[in-house]
């Protein structure tokens, strides 16, 4: 974390146009792990019914800055997010309001069944303090890669947000990284007969 | 089709015991539940349905979240009713149940059923309500039974700090004639946050028009041709008692007047008349006078058709005694006597002879103002004819109307 994340070399674009082109950020070799996600298992809990955690995670929809992801009965988070295959994670990406955005995050890897109570009972595999920089010009943070080599699901822990605010806010969630080589099974074909 | 697991808190403390909802709290409770799992796994196929305890021997969980609706019922028999319950721990309890769901497509939910004082403080319940509204569980609570030391307010607390959304229900069951079940199948518990689908809203709609609420037993929505059928035949058969009942009206009321204005009577009549007579003499209270009264009417009418019916035999005596011994036996001999001369031309023209008779009986029937000049005129010729007539008889008869007349 004490590295800043390599930009690529298109890297001084506007954060504005961040929008436009949203590989910019994308660290070196590392893919948007979006399409990797088994939507059907992701769950947030203590999200606001009326801003659920689509708004900031779905392609589409998080690149519209009007619609976040906000917390209900107070500023905490707790996203689980399952792949449909084995990855590896480099970066995260949070973008929020200045505010409202998330501070400490928490991210565990393969913890399923994990609830607010027992977010403690644990060691995250890494913890990340996010500044106001982070959050308002998209810059992905690396994480520790090592403790991110086999991922089948990943829980973030959102705790606290910028300002002590009582609901935190989140624009944007990107992964990025690489998936594990698996068999494609598509690849596999039919040996022809002679 | 909301897909969710549900956790159903059952009550089976010693408060269940009461009797206040039929047959007992316990089996009010039992036949909930069972309404409630049914509605839940027939509402989507992926729905999970758990049970659990709060009294007895510590917080149980019976089933955990399955599809199989047997499972669930089979879990609700034989269990012990004793000792407290214990709500926080039951709901914390639950929605570690939950969490471990399968599925995490499935929404949360927890169905208490309290018919037991609630001992803890409303702060309490508040602070597991927001922890349940944390953990995006919804809670719906039934409170019947107990209702002191504030409980229903302490659970609309607790509903108050869980609900997000509007998808926390609290529905308050006094005890009464309804059946714990009846009330809850109209309640967003049983029917979800959509207004219900399929089971629930049929079953719904069934309990609102009441298992006896279709005519002649037949579902309109199942057979309508049927119901249709049988509605006509139902509204006809009205119509025709209704026609009944107004033409015996009619000729009630002018019997009343016509009462012993005629002294013609038959032979068959005056043998029947002194035996009912009788017998009506016997009986002293007035009602079986009455239905005497109807049920000679009705002999009467019957010999009338059977008998000659022109046979001019005087029993005057005879009428005249049972005027004085019996009022309706009097109107009911009058009645047949009324049938018998109708077809008579010369006794026709006797009826309209009395003014007064013919007054009443314009005044009787609807829509005719004997005032009005037209009948008056006609009921002047009329009556002139008949002098004429009986001017041409020159018969002693003619005084006759005039004597019977009372």
């Amino acid at each position: 974390m004490a590295t800043a994340p390599a930009p690529t070399t298109a890297a001084p674009a506007p954060p504005a146009a961040a929008v436009a082109v949203p590989s910019a950020s994308v660290p070196r070799g590392q893919v948007d792990l979006v399409d990797f996600i088994d939507w059907t298992g992701v769950e947030c809990l203590n999200q606001d019914p009326a801003h659920p955690i689509a708004n900031a995670f779905k392609q589409g929809y998080r690149e519209d800055d009007g619609l976040h992801l906000a917390s209900d009965s107070d500023e905490q988070l707790l996203i689980y997010i399952p792949f449909m295959q084995v990855i590896k994670l480099h970066s995260v990406l949070f973008k929020g309001p200045e505010e409202e955005g998330p501070k400490s995050v928490k991210l565990f890897s393969n913890k399923e069944h994990m609830g607010f109570s027992n977010v403690n009972d644990f060691p995250p595999s890494d913890s990340v303090d996010l500044s106001s920089s982070h959050l308002l010009e998209s810059k992905p943070v690396t994480l520790k890669y090592v403790k991110f080599q086999n991922v089948r699901s990943l829980t973030m822990f959102i705790e606290d947000n910028q300002s002590g605010a009582d609901i935190t806010q989140i624009q944007k969630i990107a992964l990025y990284g690489t998936t594990v080589d698996t068999t494609n099974m598509k690849d596999l074909k039919k040996i022809e007969e002679h | 089709m909301v897909l969710e697991s549900t956790m159903i808190c059952i009550d089976n403390s010693e408060w269940m015991r009461n009797g206040d909802y039929s047959p007992s709290r316990f089996q009010a409770q039992a036949d909930a539940v069972n309404l409630i799992c049914g509605a839940k796994t027939q509402s989507n196929p992926e729905n999970t349905v758990g049970v659990m305890t709060m009294a007895g021997k510590g917080v149980r969980v019976l089933v955990t979240p399955t599809s199989d609706l047997g499972k669930i019922l089979a879990c609700m028999h034989g269990l012990e009713v004793g000792a407290e319950a214990n709500l926080a721990a039951a709901i914390q309890v639950a929605q570690l149940a939950l969490k471990h769901r399968q599925n995490k497509r499935q929404q949360q939910r927890i169905i208490v059923f309290i018919g037991s004082p609630v001992t803890y403080d409303k702060k309490m319940l508040e602070q597991i309500g927001k922890k349940l509204k944390k953990n995006n569980v919804a809670l719906d609570v039934v409170d019947f039974g107990e209702a002191d030391d504030e409980k229903p307010e302490k659970l609309e607390a607790l509903i108050a700090a869980c609900n997000s959304s509007d998808s926390s229900h609290i529905v308050h069951v006094p005890p009464g004639e309804h059946a714990l079940s009846d009330v809850l199948i109209s309640t967003p518990i049983f029917t979800g946050e959509e207004g219900g689908s399929g089971f629930a809203a049929s079953a719904a709609a069934a309990a609102a028009t009441g298992a006896t609420g279709y005519d002649f037993g037949v579902d309109p929505n199942v057979d309508p041709e049927l119901a249709l059928a049988l509605r006509l035949s139902m509204e006809e058969e009205r119509a025709r008692q209704e026609a009944i009942a107004k033409k015996a009206a009619e000729e009630s009321s002018g019997a009343d007047n016509k009462e012993a204005s005629s002294s013609n009577t038959d032979s068959v009549m005056a043998d029947a008349e002194p035996a009912s007579n009788a017998s009506a003499d016997d009986k002293g209270d007035q009602p079986k006078d009455d239905d005497d009264a109807d049920l000679l009417q009705k002999a009467l009418a019957m010999s009338m058709d059977e008998g000659a019916s022109g046979a001019a035999a005087v029993a005057d005596a005879a009428m005249a005694e049972a005027a004085a011994d019996d009022q309706d036996l009097a109107l009911a001999l009058q009645m047949s006597v009324q049938d018998a001369e109708m077809p008579g031309q010369s006794d026709m023209s006797k009826v309209f002879e009395d003014r007064s008779f013919v007054t009443s009986i314009l005044n009787s029937l609807p829509g005719v103002d004997p005032n009005d000049p037209s009948v008056k005129d006609l009921l002047a010729s009329l009556h002139g004819q008949a002098e004429q007539e009986e001017n041409k008889d020159k018969s002693d008869k003619a005084d006759k109307p005039e004597d019977g007349k009372n």
